[in-house]
């Protein structure tokens, strides 16, 4: 942390000497710290996990979700802070609402993450403001098909076959590439889905997690659902049982 | 400084007011106009109108139709138009009158299905909410003097109950076994009366579709803005389905053999 | 031809907010107790739009408002009523007295003068006192306490038999004795259900079911009414005034 003390990373309108905006950066450390979420970009759909991290067990069980739905078609996973992503998602709600009101039709993943990128882009310039601390997965299926993109606190956003942001992200990436993506279907993109998170999960520095797993296309009616109970028990199973013959 | 460009460049009185006496608030005004204020347009009439829609209740739900047509007066405009319109997995509701104020609202149920789905608290819509909702946005807009231009059905089938109920532009609410908007109210509610009241629970799925098809037909023989070109659509505990459109037999030899008015007076 | 004088000055045709749904109510006050009576037909001109829709509500174990009119109004009202009651609970934990609500039912319908809720409404139920109540309202808020009141479309037909009945108008005691002040329960009752089988036969916009509301002061029995048909209870505490519904049948043609 050579930039503490030096000033420059009071203000996200300040570049460091180098070049850098260690506010952003900073935003990325609160990314890093999260529990790991991923998306798969496959053949009729998009699937979308995450290893939401269980930090009591006072906690009511499905509490905090950390996947949420933008539009019938549309849902968004977020790495970071809670509270930022619920800010995203109530600005990805209004884009939608928006459109539809001014075209009659329904928002696309890739509008979408255009128009939230650019309010994140934003709050990288003033010193008034935060960046967002939160990289968030926008998965959907729209007119052109299944869509997949991550919004980083920069502003960066940029489409993927398999996206990975948070704590594991490292890992899950690896084991997305491994992947034929675009050949997989709904339900196996689904077992891969747990799979890697439960893989990226670390059981010796976080105890509990739940894996919360949602998808959209072919087999969810283009709508954005959580995945079937008796799937998501199936996919447990079986990502676990792969735990225990990887390595 | 005048914001507004048509006030520039004029004297501030009509006549010509060569040492600026006239007093400057005497300058029109182009700001937004006072609600009370002369020339402020509202729906006064409705332009392009759909006629009746009729339901019934039936042993395992309710049953709605509606035909496709929309009239610009006596003009059949649009011959492809659905009157019948799901919201969300319980819900249909029919409409007569205005067609772009029924658009509008098939715009604010869409809006409003959207916000409940996003919530994802495992509430679900069902038919008595819509209907609320839509009794409260129609009284609302009648209290402003800017009705939107309708008579709604509003039927649907949800945890176990039929529900069937009428809204209209006046905000004007009530329930009952059978309803009929428009013509409807006068040509068919009395024979969907006679056919369903006290039997409701009797009433199966195919008896239904007849008694609001023969209905239809009535109101095609007698309605002029209506049309041989109709949807019915169907909401039980299997969900909501809206069929495709479809014709009925109709027969109009009789009509050579009337006497006594129009053409042929002997 | 067109006229071109009316093409000069487009004719505005404006939009009524309003229209009238027909059926009548009508409430007398006992010694203590309180009957509310509605027929439940609405309808629009000639058309019965449905054979029920109640237009007498309870508000409180202790008040039963009718509102009659335009229906729309009507129901909004009511609304407002019960929202304003459930506040007070929430403040006061109690409910609202009689006369409080009358009050309230004034302020309410005056804060719309101008753009009046075009209902007449009939609050009855008992006084804090204990005594049977009936309070009377015009659209804009003007209102009075009386022993019994009819209004709605057969107010001109109802009105009248009650004044004779009830405030034995024209009518001269038998020497050495007089009127009574108060009539017993089933007497009322029965002038209710007299007058509602008389309009219904009379005027064509009330009839199809009839909804009769008894409230009872602290203490009081339904003694020897209890009897009647259709006859249910709706009293949610059990140390206060109660309230009842009967539910009958008129007829429907």
């Amino acid at each position: 942390m050579t930039s503490i003390g030096t000033g420059y990373d009071l203000s996200a309108s300040t570049y460091s000497p180098d070049g850098r905006i260690f506010q952003v950066e900073y935003a990325n450390k609160a990314v890093e710290n999260s529990g790991t979420a991923i998306g798969l970009r496959v053949k009729d759909g998009v699937v979308l996990a995450v290893e939401k991290l269980v930090h009591s067990k006072l906690l009511v069980p499905g509490a905090n979700r950390r996947i949420q739905t933008i539009d019938r078609h549309i849902g968004m996973a977020s790495a970071g802070l809670l509270a930022d992503g619920r800010k995203i998602s109530q600005l990805a709600r209004e884009e939608g609402s928006k459109i539809r009101k001014m075209w009659r039709e329904p928002l696309t993943v890739k509008a979408l993450s255009d128009r939230i990128s650019l309010g994140a882009q934003a709050y990288t310039l003033y010193s008034s403001v935060r960046p967002f601390g939160v990289s968030t997965i926008f998965g959907g299926v729209d007119k052109s098909g299944p869509s997949l993109y991550i919004v980083e606190p920069s502003g960066v956003c940029l489409g993927y076959h398999g996206a990975a942001v948070g704590k594991g992200r490292q890992l899950a990436k690896t084991e997305l590439e491994k992947l034929k993506l675009s050949e997989l279907s709904m339900r196996e993109a689904v077992m891969e889905a747990a799979r890697i998170i439960y893989l990226v999960h670390d059981d010796n520095k976080e105890k509990e997690f739940e894996l919360e797993m949602t998808w959209v296309g072919d087999e969810s009616n283009d709508l954005h659902l959580p995945v079937p109970d008796d799937l998501l028990e199936e996919a447990k199973s079986r990502a676990k049982a792969a735990l225990e013959t990887f390595e | 400084m005048d914001h507004f460009p048509t006030n520039w460049g004029r004297p501030r009185n009509d006549a010509f007011d060569a040492y600026a006496t006239h007093p400057i608030h005497q300058r029109p005004y182009n700001g937004p106009k006072d609600t009370f204020a002369d020339g402020v347009q509202r729906t006064q009439q409705p332009i392009v109108t759909g006629t009746s829609v009729l339901a019934i209740k039936y042993k395992d739900g309710v049953m709605m139709a509606a035909d496709n047509l929309a009239s610009y007066g006596s003009l059949a405009r649009f011959k492809d138009v659905q009157r019948l319109h799901q919201v969300g997995n319980y819900t249909v509701i029919g409409a007569g009158g205005d067609m772009s104020d029924f658009q509008y609202i098939q715009y604010i149920l869409e809006e409003l299905s959207v916000e409940e789905i996003s919530a994802q608290d495992g509430h679900e819509l069902g038919p008595v909410e819509i209907h609320e909702y839509m009794s409260q946005v129609m009284y609302a807009r009648r209290s402003k003097m800017n009705p939107l231009w309708n008579s709604l059905l509003i039927a649907g089938f949800k945890d176990g109950k039929r529900f069937l109920s009428f809204v209209d532009l006046l905000g004007t609410t009530y329930t009952a076994s059978t309803l009929a908007t428009g013509y409807g109210a006068y040509i068919a509610q009395p024979l969907l009366r006679k056919a369903v009241e006290g039997r409701e629970d009797i009433i199966t799925e195919e008896e239904a579709r007849k008694i609001l098809e023969d209905s239809m037909r009535v109101l095609f023989y007698r309605d002029a803005r209506s049309l041989n070109k109709f949807q019915i659509a169907t909401i039980s505990s299997a969900g909501v389905s809206i069929s495709d459109s479809m014709q009925l037999d109709t027969t109009w030899s009789f009509a050579e053999d009337i006497r006594g008015y129009g053409a042929q007076t002997q | 031809m067109p006229d071109m004088a009316s093409l000069a000055h487009p004719q505005q045709r404006a939009f009524n907010p309003y229209t009238e749904n027909g059926g009548t109510i009508l409430a007398i006050a006992g010694a203590d107790f309180s009957v509310i009576a509605g027929d439940t037909r609405q309808s629009e001109g000639y058309s019965i739009q449905t054979r029920y829709a109640p237009k007498v509500f309870r508000l409180t174990d202790r008040a039963v408002l009718a509102v009659n009119g335009f229906a729309a109004d009507g129901n909004m009202f009511v609304k407002k009523v019960k929202q304003r009651l459930e506040w007070y609970r929430h403040a006061h934990a109690k409910d609202m007295p009689l006369r409080a609500i009358a009050r309230l039912i004034q302020t309410m319908l005056y804060a719309r003068r101008f753009f009046p809720y075009y209902v007449y409404n009939i609050l009855g139920g008992i006084e804090e006192d204990g005594t049977g109540a009936v309070y009377s309202f015009d659209p804009v808020g003007s209102y009075e306490r009386e022993a019994c009141r009819a209004a709605g479309a057969a107010q001109s037909l109802v009105q009248p038999f009650l004044d004779n009945q009830i405030y034995f108008k024209n009518q001269v005691p038998a020497p050495g004795t007089s009127h009574p002040a108060h009539l017993p329960l089933p007497t009322v009752l029965s002038i209710v259900i007299d007058s509602f089988t008389s309009a219904t036969e009379r005027h064509i916009e009330v009839g199809d079911g009839l909804e009769i509301y008894i409230v009872l002061a602290k203490g009081r029995t339904l003694h020897g009414t209890e009897s009647i048909g259709g006859m249910q209870e709706l009293t949610t505490t059990d140390d206060g005034e109660r309230v009842f519904v009967v539910r009958r049948d008129l007829k429907k043609d």
